[in-house]
């Protein structure tokens, strides 16, 4: 499952100063993350890569981006047909509201995801990355095993503001097929 | 694990595809390749090159002669989930006769004994590059790469070997 999140920094480079003031609620109480989260400290160690071609894979010596040099799921469905397209019909909107950046996390392979990713003609609004062996997802216990679907382990579909690492609103849908919270519409209330 | 050889009978196991309806369905092994001359070919990786530049287009190039020398199926298994199998098997309009199918948790690929740990490139436990050629369930054929290399186990190798 694909899931988004905004990120919004200062003016000035990443690691910049907090936001001081709190939007929107979790709505779960059993994962990880909530809102007030330091996302690099609830996934510490993890990295995520970045969606990229073989090519770019091999220049780059197969790097990995740390989850802190982030923030200071393909093919299925739902993430194809309504959640990535609703970030990306709203893009404008998103910068219009100072968002930086809108990240796409799912649990797959870099290169299954530049494809998708390619296909959807996303890459210019949205940055994807993987999160191939789920530890990202797993760390904000926002795993899901989806073996019964034959997708083995996955993620739920979620969404979140972030604020210099910081989790400002997080939605996370009651199943995974569902589209009911983690849409743009619904995150750009809460910014 | 020791893996597939010459000689060995295959083991059964599920393989699953996305059908026309995106829903998932499984297939046994044995279901396809039963009383039948087939080949099964192994990729690394959907979406990547030597697998998806080369190797896969050999085979889809070649399958009206590999079906003219007796070859009754040619599946394409990768450790993929089977909507990106899909996916990738439409990348190839032209294709007529191979068909892709998903092992997502690498458990038909690790019978064979044929796993291969990428986890350093990102992308986990797949499927050596690999091309048997069976024949009512016995192994006729195991050309197996070593490395990330197209040596044996192209279509052209095959109908060499035929």
């Amino acid at each position: 499952m694909a899931s988004n999140i905004l990120k919004r920094a200062t003016s000035s480079v990443l690691k910049s100063r907090v936001e001081s003031f709190l939007i929107g609620a979790s709505r779960r109480s059993y994962a990880s993350v909530a809102v007030g989260t330091d996302i690099v400290s609830a996934a510490p160690d993890v990295s995520l890569q970045k969606a990229r071609s073989w090519d770019e894979g091999v220049s780059s010596n197969f790097s990995t981006t740390s989850v802190k040099d982030i923030f200071k799921g393909a093919y299925t469905g739902v993430c194809s047909q309504q959640h990535v397209p609703s970030y990306q019909k709203n893009i404008d909107k998103f910068k219009a509201k100072g968002i930086d950046s809108v990240i796409c996390v799912a649990v797959n392979d870099p290169y299954v995801l530049n494809a998708w990713a390619e296909k959807l003609q996303a890459k210019d609004a949205i940055e994807f990355y993987g999160d191939f062996d789920g530890n990202f997802h797993k760390s904000l216990e926002l795993g899901k095993d989806l073996s019964v679907a034959l997708l083995g382990p996955r993620s739920q579909r979620w969404s979140a503001y972030v604020v210099d690492g910081k989790v400002k609103s997080l939605n996370v849908e009651g199943a995974p097929s569902d589209f009911k919270v983690s849409g743009a519409e619904v995150i750009l209330e809460q910014i | 694990m020791a893996f597939i050889r010459v000689g060995d009978t295959i083991p059964d196991g599920i393989l699953s595809y996305a059908d026309q309806a995106h829903q998932i369905q499984n297939v046994s092994v044995h279901s396809l390749a039963a009383g039948k001359q087939v080949i099964l070919v192994g990729v690394p990786g959907a979406f990547t090159p030597t697998c998806g530049l080369k190797h896969v287009p050999g085979f889809i190039e070649k399958a009206e002669e590999l079906k003219s020398k007796g070859i009754s199926e040619i599946i394409l298994i990768s450790v993929n989930d089977p909507y990106v199998m899909k996916a990738w098997a439409q990348s190839y309009p032209e294709d007529k006769h191979v068909k892709f199918f998903s092992d997502s948790s690498a458990t038909y690929i690790k019978n064979l004994g044929l796993e291969l740990d990428v986890s350093d490139r990102g992308i986990g436990i797949r499927s050596q590059r690999f091309a048997l050629l069976i024949d009512d369930l016995k192994v006729k054929i195991a050309n197996v790469e070593s490395g990330g290399q197209l040596k044996v186990s192209s279509a052209e190798d095959m109908l060499s070997a035929l």
